[in-house]
């Protein structure tokens, strides 16, 4: 059992099926209060790691150029049992990247599906622009927020988003059109075998 | 005095607890761990203890030694209750073990009551041998055989519990004949059975402890109406001068609920058992709870067991991993353990996370996750 901290929500699904890639599974989830929490105590979850494997993951969003200078910025000392994995620019990237499969669960033409999901600036946005397009209402009612609400994502967004990670996803197809996440699958493979 | 130990076999849905008690304890898990069952059995102590009570009402109030059982046992063994009483001299030790006759009849397998590392009486005795009827009563619960241990009996029988629910004190008709009843039925005739001097003294404190929630409230009172039941009064700041008088059924949930537990908390020394005091109150007065508790310990040497999923309640920087009771289900029953002794838990607070951060997430329950697929 692997304990993590995560930024939010949509994380967890997303740890649970990369940890399943190697054959571990995941354990207490902590955190799950937004990056601002996340980054003000990452020190300490690190600190933690002297002791036994974590996992985390946190959103590159637009705080830092590339990932490896927002870890370098957050966690100086980054211990070696702490896996601490930063999808480029968000979560959605990731789940975008298996494009087949997404553009079947939103019911929309997989020629929508942006080819390249790390040149995104705001992949949850593209997430919920593609739903936007889905030829099912119930999945436009769910992830689109309804006009002049002042939410960023629809009701049943989150929803949605885990049931297509637990469910649908397939990490290592994704890995092909998102580099961070090839990364990541790579460095969970040398850290489980550790 | 206060529970220093506390030790459980085959109760409910625990097949083996064995912890140490501090003077407050924070009992942590997800829904349906069984915070309540462990609270409940400091009431089934206070139960057979209560002069009123006696072993055989106890078991028949959770209808019979069946249900009490846990149903992680294996045939059917003893159920189990062990407590540790701290005192300022050597500590007190009760402890008994039941199960049923081939009459389904509750009977006591052994009793137990141990003073410092004297044996104060053990049973079965020879007497019980001769007569097996006896073991349906405890010895604590009758006043010839108790006599030697009385101060436990006492300690036991004013055990409080309570977990109001402001529909039944504002509609007390739905508990009608309720005593000391724990949701709050008869809370308002509790209030008046206690003397005027007391009363008074008591509502003006808590009435200047509920103005920091309610600043409106400038006065509070218990008055009886024509019928003679009692009613509590509050007289709320008002554009129409004349017009501010309310009574308990006007209040709010949680003014009731804050209400309920300062009284309580006012209301003697024995150990206090307290489910989810956080409902219905704003976050930022449940991050208080907990030091009240402290002072009242301090001041009272009052014991505070409660039942919280809150993590305003557990934000406060006093409370230590040895107060905080981690309950986590598993196919072999719930179990539970103290924050301190748990490695992971220990990693974190040592790295300077707070127990809120660390303690919640560790008890949510694994799945959790199904729920935002709920509806389809």
């Amino acid at each position: 059992m692997i304990p993590a901290v995560l930024e939010g929500d949509l994380d967890i699904p997303l740890a649970k099926r990369l940890l399943a890639l190697v054959h571990l599974e995941l354990g207490t989830i902590y955190g799950r209060s937004g990056k601002g929490w996340l980054d003000q105590n990452l020190a300490r979850y690190n600190a933690a790691a002297r002791h036994a494997r974590w996992f985390g993951m946190r959103d590159l969003d637009s705080d830092a150029p590339c990932a490896s200078e927002l870890v370098q910025s957050l966690l100086p000392h980054r211990a070696d049992a702490f896996c601490f994995r930063v999808p480029v620019r968000a979560a959605e990237a990731w789940l975008l990247a298996d494009r087949e499969r997404i553009a079947e669960f939103l019911r929309v033409a997989p020629s929508l599906v942006p080819t390249q999901p790390e040149l995104l600036a705001d992949p949850k946005l593209g997430m919920v622009n593609l739903a936007r397009r889905s030829r099912n209402r119930a999945i436009q009612l769910d992830m689109v927020p309804a006009p002049r609400t002042t939410a960023r994502v629809g009701p049943g967004y989150t929803g949605r988003i885990v049931e297509f990670t637990l469910n649908h996803w397939r990490p290592r197809v994704a890995a092909h059109a998102s580099l961070s996440l090839a990364r990541c699958i790579a460095a969970l493979e040398r850290w489980a075998d550790d | 005095m206060h529970f220093s130990h506390l030790r459980l076999e085959n109760w409910r849905n625990f097949l083996s607890v064995d912890i140490g008690l501090q003077k407050r304890a924070f009992l942590v898990g997800p829904n349906a761990s069984g915070k309540s069952n462990l609270l409940d059995s400091f009431r089934f102590l206070r139960e057979i203890a209560d002069p009123q009570g006696g072993f055989q009402r106890a078991v028949a109030s959770r209808k019979g030694v069946s249900q009490i059982r846990s149903l992680h046992a294996r045939r059917y063994p003893n159920v189990v209750i062990d407590v540790v009483i701290a005192t300022d001299a050597a500590p007190w030790n009760y402890r008994v073990e039941f199960t049923q006759d081939n009459q389904r009849r509750p009977t006591i397998a052994r009793e137990l009551v141990r003073h410092g590392r004297s044996i104060v009486f053990e049973r079965p005795d020879d007497d019980d041998k001769k007569d097996p009827s006896r073991l349906t009563q405890t010895y604590l619960e009758q006043v010839n055989a108790n006599r030697n241990f009385r101060i436990v009996n006492d300690f036991l029988a004013q055990v409080r519990y309570l977990h109001l629910v402001p529909q039944l004190v504002r509609d007390p008709d739905r508990s009608v004949g309720r005593i000391k009843d724990p949701f709050g039925g008869d809370f308002l005739e509790q209030l008046a059975r206690t003397p005027k001097g007391t009363l008074d003294s008591r509502l003006r404190r808590i009435k200047d402890a509920l103005r920091v929630a309610v600043p409106q409230l400038k006065e509070l009172i218990l008055d009886r109406d024509v019928r003679g039941v009692p009613h509590l009064k509050g007289l709320y700041e008002h554009w129409r001068p004349k017009a501010g008088w309310q009574t308990e059924d006007q209040f709010s949930d949680g003014t009731l609920r804050l209400l309920g537990l300062l009284w309580v908390l006012l209301d003697g020394n024995a150990p206090l058992l307290l489910e989810e005091p956080e409902l219905s109150l704003h976050t930022g007065v449940v991050r208080h709870i907990p030091r009240m508790i402290a002072r009242l310990g301090r001041k009272a040497g009052r014991q505070v067991l409660l039942s919280t999923h809150s993590p305003d309640l557990l934000s406060d920087e006093g409370i230590a991993s040895e107060e905080v009771l981690l309950l986590e289900p598993s196919k072999e029953g719930t179990t539970v353990s103290v924050a301190k002794y748990d490695k992971e838990v220990r990693s974190l607070l040592d790295s300077g996370l707070s127990i809120a951060d660390t303690v919640i997430p560790r008890t949510a329950p694994k799945r959790v996750l199904q729920l935002s697929l709920f509806g389809e």
